[in-house]
């Protein structure tokens, strides 16, 4: 029984039904914002060290996510919270009404660092909807390609966005008493990088100029060389297609994949040994580094990386193949594994818009799905992007993200919720180079330059800011390793003669097929919800991690997952006058999830079914 | 070396990529090339950095809307150097690594990490406001013509026929009358 709040039970056989005598099953509260607003409000006219503080653009990114925060800076507290996307996406808008074959290329235009996953989710929205099996080289490629773009992405999220909030630059402006501790501190992985002390670590992770932060650039250029040898160029690969893959694939394209691959075994033991010592030096110095960001280890992840043998593409036998895959598609309510099934984390999401600049949609065109599981009005299936733009206001609406739960619960998205959920739900078959304890996951990483070493990521006490970015370190090594493994079955299935990498399929041009993609981005969870009505694509939908972790409030209150975050964060600053203050826990809070708002929010299609400007509101300052 | 820089699929702003096959099969020396510039200015340095010998004279096309300028209206700018504070460099450097393409983040990163070892231009061609769309107006085609042979000219050296240019420096391209 996974759904606690969902009008959703089962029966003896398993069979799911919606709850009876429920008058309005999915009925939900709305609550009026506005009264924390004039509590707020208030509190700031009495109190001069109450104040609102904005971040925008927060991300280092392109600067979609506007943050808002009131604070008392005398408390040290913040005592509310609004995260806001400030563009809108119109790729539900632009992809109505074409060929379901393009979704694939327009979607994969969604994120200039994520196009391969966008362009995969497409492709298996699609293969769901018209039941489409790849050949098993077809789908160990999608996986070697999408373990890759990981491989540029951890390093790009660990020293070029997130790394700098630990800088002996940042640190030295923000908490200057760390600086001497961190120079007479021993480091305690020497032996996989080479730093003596913490300090030098943080020297090397200076911004632009440190060996740590150039070094990362670099690697994303490894990664890229061997992206491309799979998807042709990079974001946008032009090799993804459903049914599988469109090139040729022979042992000379696995051994170009593999020169580059194997950096990554050190890079991955580097990498972790540098954060590993980096997290714990802040949590030695101050416990209360764990409250940063901290909140429920309340996630989703889709899985990701299908087992040949094992996926089939069809909805029917979705939990399969998703139990099947290298890391497991699930639901974490504060640290509990609630279902490793994907038709059940499929039937649990809801998007809801009471504060986002959209209109509601009115009709439920699926009341089940395919099984005769329950789904909501607010699920993706039934739902319709209709943009509204509005007047800004913390009281109502204000963000161009929507607030996505599943069974009525924000829930975190990350590349660290796939390895939490397979660590914890040792559902993953079993693996040469991983091992699944229930409480950590082991990573035999094989030796290049450094000698082998077995790892261990093991599922925090506190799931914080800096366990994020910990667990984002592990999963260097952990996508280098599945990207080995897949590799050594590419090699046997071309040994022998496996080499087809597509299967042909038609689009009907007549009925109805639905589908959805599950596969995690970079950043974690990512869906595509798709309807196919007489050869043309009727709805789209896309949820990405970014969605989910952004969310504005939900109907009934509760915050998204940023705002829960950094509601929960000490201000361990060090500041003499308010003027001073940074906000840099904040920061590292919010920027511990990665955010990348080029994946949430894009082009708006005004008066039309089509991109027409980029016309935004950007700034959060001075909102009601 | 002639680089295309723009997004896809918005009209007249998308001039350069869309031009770029064609450039490609210009009759041009053998010591000019042709390529996009869109994958990244941190993929671009990187590349840039493997060029050996590297390239003596970049051309940069590009389609920026600015007041007062005709569709398909041409200006010629001369980089000079100069590098904006760190901050704004590192901010440039997220934009890059996440995919936002941009002329004035290329030149910064670039001239950072210093790939541009001698003269660089920008030839930036009024496009009118942005549009979605995959062709281009009647006034942008028929200056095309125009538009490879500045190319041509100032990638082969005839730089002088020109007068004097415009100049663009890095530490005052983000101040907002020199955003490009």
């Amino acid at each position: 029984m996974c759904f606690k709040n969902l009008p959703i039970a089962f029966d003896e056989q398993g069979n799911a039904y919606l709850k009876e005598d429920i008058a309005n099953p999915y009925e939900y509260k709305v609550v009026d914002l506005g009264v924390e607003q004039d509590k707020l409000k208030s509190l700031m006219e009495k109190n001069g060290f109450i104040r609102s503080v904005d971040y925008d653009p927060v991300t280092r990114v392109a600067g979609a996510l506007a943050f808002h925060s009131v604070v008392d800076l005398k408390d040290k507290k913040v005592l509310s919270t609004n995260s806001m996307a400030t563009l809108f996406r119109g790729y539900e808008i632009i992809l109505k009404g074409r060929d379901p074959r393009d979704a694939a290329y327009i979607s994969s235009r969604a994120c200039g660092v994520c196009g391969g996953v966008h362009a995969t989710t497409s492709a298996l929205a699609i293969e769901m909807a018209l039941g489409i099996k790849p050949p098993p080289l077809g789908i160990v490629m999608r996986n070697i390609l999408l373990a890759i773009e990981y491989l540029y992405d951890h390093p790009l999220h660990l020293f070029l966005l997130s790394g700098p909030d630990y800088s002996e630059e940042l640190v030295a402006a923000t908490n200057p008493e760390l600086i001497d501790i961190a120079g007479r501190t021993k480091a305690k992985n020497k032996d996989v990088h080479g730093y003596n002390t913490i300090l030098d670590i943080m020297k090397d992770l200076n911004p632009l100029k440190g060996k740590l932060y150039l070094e990362a650039l670099s690697m994303t250029r490894v990664a890229r060389e061997a992206y491309v040898q799979i998807g042709g160029k990079y974001p946008h690969p032009q090799s993804v297609v459903p049914g599988g893959i469109s090139v040729t694939v022979t042992m000379s394209t696995l051994n170009e994949v593999y020169s580059r691959l194997i950096k990554f075994f050190d890079y991955g033991q580097k990498t972790t040994g540098i954060w590993d010592d980096i997290f714990d030096f802040f949590l030695e110095q101050n416990p209360e580094y764990s409250q940063c960001g901290v909140r429920p280890a309340t996630m989703a992840d889709t899985g990701v990386w299908d087992r040949p043998d094992s996926y089939d593409g069809t909805f029917e036998n979705c939990d399969k193949w998703g139990n099947d895959r290298w890391s497991t598609p699930g639901i974490l309510v504060d640290g509990e594994v609630v279902t490793t099934n994907l038709k059940e984390l499929n039937a649990g999401l809801e998007e809801f818009v009471e504060h986002s600049y959209y209109e509601k949609w009115d009709g439920q065109t699926y009341k089940t799905d395919a099984n005769g599981m329950p789904l909501s009005p607010n699920h993706p299936w039934n739902k319709d992007t209709i943009p509204k733009p509005g007047k800004q206001s913390w009281r109502d609406r204000y963000s161009w993200d929507t607030c996505p739960t599943w069974d009525r619960m924000p829930m975190e998205a990350g590349a660290y919720s796939r390895m939490y959920l397979t660590a914890k739900a040792q559902r993953a078959p079993a693996s040469e180079f991983m091992e699944n304890t229930g409480h950590s996951m082991l990573l035999n990483v094989p030796k290049y330059n450094l000698p082998a070493k077995q790892l261990e990521w093991k599922i925090p006490e506190h799931w914080n800011a800096f366990e994020r970015n910990r667990a984002r370190a592990y999963c260097i090594p952990y996508s280098a390793l599945v990207a080995l493994e897949n590799w050594k079955l590419a090699q046997q299935l071309i040994r022998n003669g496996e080499t087809a990498v597509a299967t042909p399929y038609d689009i009907p041009k007549t009925g109805t097929q639905i589908g959805f993609g599950a596969w995690g981005a970079g950043r974690g969870f990512l869906t595509h919800h798709l309807i196919v009505e007489n050869g043309l694509i009727k709805n789209y939908q896309i949820i990405t991690p970014s969605t989910l972790n952004a969310a504005p409030r939900a109907p009934w209150g509760a915050p998204g997952p940023y705002e829960e975050a950094v509601l929960n964060t000490p201000i361990l600053e060090k500041y003499d006058k308010p003027e001073d203050y940074k906000g840099i826990d904040i920061l590292r809070a919010i920027r511990s999830f990665d955010p990348c708002m080029p994946c949430t929010t894009h082009i708006m299609a005004k008066d039309s079914d089509h991109v027409v400007t980029r016309e935004v509101t950007t700034c959060a300052c001075g909102i009601e | 070396m002639i680089g295309t820089v723009g997004y896809h699929i918005l009209g007249n702003h998308s001039m350069p990529p869309m031009l770029y096959s064609h450039l490609q099969e210009l009759d041009l020396p053998s010591y000019v090339k042709v390529d996009e510039l869109n994958w990244g200015p941190v993929a671009v340095t990187q590349m840039f950095q493997a060029e050996d010998p590297p390239f003596q004279r970049v051309v940069i096309l590009c389609a920026i809307e600015r007041e007062g300028r005709e569709i398909g209206e041409l200006d010629i700018f001369q980089w000079m150097g100069g590098l904006p504070d760190e901050e704004q460099i590192q901010a440039c450097v997220g934009d890059a690594a996440t995919g936002v393409i941009s002329v004035e983040n290329l030149l910064v990163i670039g001239e950072y990490f210093k790939i541009w070892k001698d003269e660089v231009y920008l030839v930036d061609v009024e496009p009118g406001p942005e549009i979605a769309g995959e062709q281009l107006t009647v006034g942008m085609e028929e200056k095309i013509p125009d538009i490879i042979s500045v190319l041509r000219n100032i990638a082969t050296g005839n730089v002088a026929e020109y007068g004097e240019l415009k100049t663009l420096q890095g530490d005052l391209i983000f101040e907002e009358e020199n955003i490009v």
